[in-house]
C-alpha cells in the first residue's frame, strides 16, 4: 500500500512516516506533500502507478491551501473515493476536526501523538477501506 | 496570594504538564522543569502568538546545540548543524506545547486561535526581548531550554 502524507513541516512528515511504518502497515512508499494544493495534483496524476494510494494523512493547518480546503476539493474532483483520510491536529483545535469529518476525513489525530496512537486510529480504517 | 498570581502559578503548572507532555510522546524524553539562572547564547528561538480570548505569546527558545539534540530526538535520525529540519522541530515542539498549553484552559478561554511557529536566530537571548509574562527552563538528558509566556 501506499500512503500520502500532507503536512508543512518536513519534521512532521518524517515523523509520521516512521510512526505508519511502525504501525505494521505493509507499506510499500510514501508519497509527501507540504500542502492540500500539491496533495491534489498527486492525486490527479496517481493514475499509472500499480499501487494505489490507499491511506491519506493529512495536517489542518498549512499554507496556499489547508486540509479542510484540500478535503472539499477533493470531494468535489471526485479524487481517491474510498480512501481513508485521517486528520493530523494540534490539541485543543476541536471544531477544526468536526469541520474536517464532515468534510469527509475519517478520523483524526491530536498532536502530540505516540507511534502505538497512530497504529490504532490508522489500521482500523485501513481494514475496513 | 493575588487572583493574578494564583493565574499564573495556573498557567506555569499547565505548561510544565504540556512540556512534558510532549517530550514524552513525541521524543520519548522525560523532561522537567530545570532550576537555573543567567541567559542563553546564542539561541534559536520558534514564536507562536495566541489572539482570540487569550492574546499573548508562547516563545521556546534554545542554544543551537540544544536545538539540534532535540530535533534528533524528535527525527530519531542524526542532524548536521545549520540543517533546516533543527528550526522546523522547534517550530514544530513549540506548536505543540502551545496547543497543549491552550487545550488544558477552561472552555472559555480555549476559544483562542494559534498562529504557525515563526523561526528565527539571535545572538543573544536578549534580542529576543522577553522582559514581561513569565519564563521557564527546562531539562531533557542533558540538555536545558527557554520556554516564555506572555499575556
Amino acid at each position: 500500500m501506499r500512503a500520502l502524507i500532507i503536512d508543512d513541516s518536513a519534521v512532521m512528515r518524517k515523523v509520521i512516516e516512521r510512526a505508519l511504518r511502525q504501525s505494521g502497515l505493509d507499506l510499500t512508499e510514501v508519497v509527501q506533500a507540504s500542502n492540500g494544493e500539491e496533495a491534489l495534483e498527486i492525486l490527479r496524476t496517481d493514475t499509472t502507478s500499480p499501487t494505489k494510494i490507499g491511506l491519506i494523512i493529512s495536517d489542518i493547518n498549512m499554507p496556499v491551501m489547508d486540509g479542510l480546503q484540500f478535503l472539499e476539493a477533493k470531494r468535489d474532483q471526485q479524487l481517491a473515493v474510498g480512501v481513508p483520510v485521517v486528520m493530523i491536529t494540534t490539541e485543543g483545535s476541536e471544531p477544526f476536526v468536526l469541520r474536517a469529518i464532515a468534510a469527509g476525513a475519517q478520523g483524526y489525530i491530536c498532536k502530540p501523538f505516540t507511534a502505538e496512537q497512530v497504529k490504532a486510529r490508522v489500521v482500523p480504517l485501513i481494514e475496513a477501506a | 496570594m493575588t487572583a493574578w498570581q494564583t493565574s499564573q502559578l495556573d498557567w506555569i503548572g499547565r505548561l510544565d504538564s504540556a512540556v512534558s507532555e510532549v517530550f514524552g510522546m513525541m521524543l520519548e524524553r522525560d523532561c522537567s522543569p530545570a532550576d537555573i539562572t543567567g541567559a542563553i547564547a546564542p539561541c534559536i528561538s520558534a514564536r507562536i502568538l495566541f489572539s482570540g480570548a487569550i492574546r499573548g505569546e508562547c516563545v521556546l527558545f534554545a542554544s543551537e546545540s540544544v536545538a539540534q539534540a532535540t530535533a534528533e530526538a524528535l527525527l530519531g535520525t542524526p542532524s548536521e548543524p545549520g540543517d533546516p529540519m533543527t528550526g522546523d522541530a522547534i517550530g514544530e515542539l513549540c506548536n505543540m506545547i502551545a496547543g497543549g498549553w491552550k487545550s488544558k484552559l477552561g472552555s472559555d478561554e480555549a476559544g483562542c486561535a494559534i498562529s504557525p511557529p515563526t523561526i528565527g536566530t539571535h545572538d543573544s537571548e536578549m534580542d529576543l526581548n522577553l522582559e514581561d509574562g513569565f519564563r521557564r527552563f527546562y531539562r531533557f538528558e542533558c540538555h536545558v531550554f527557554g520556554v516564555h509566556m506572555n499575556f
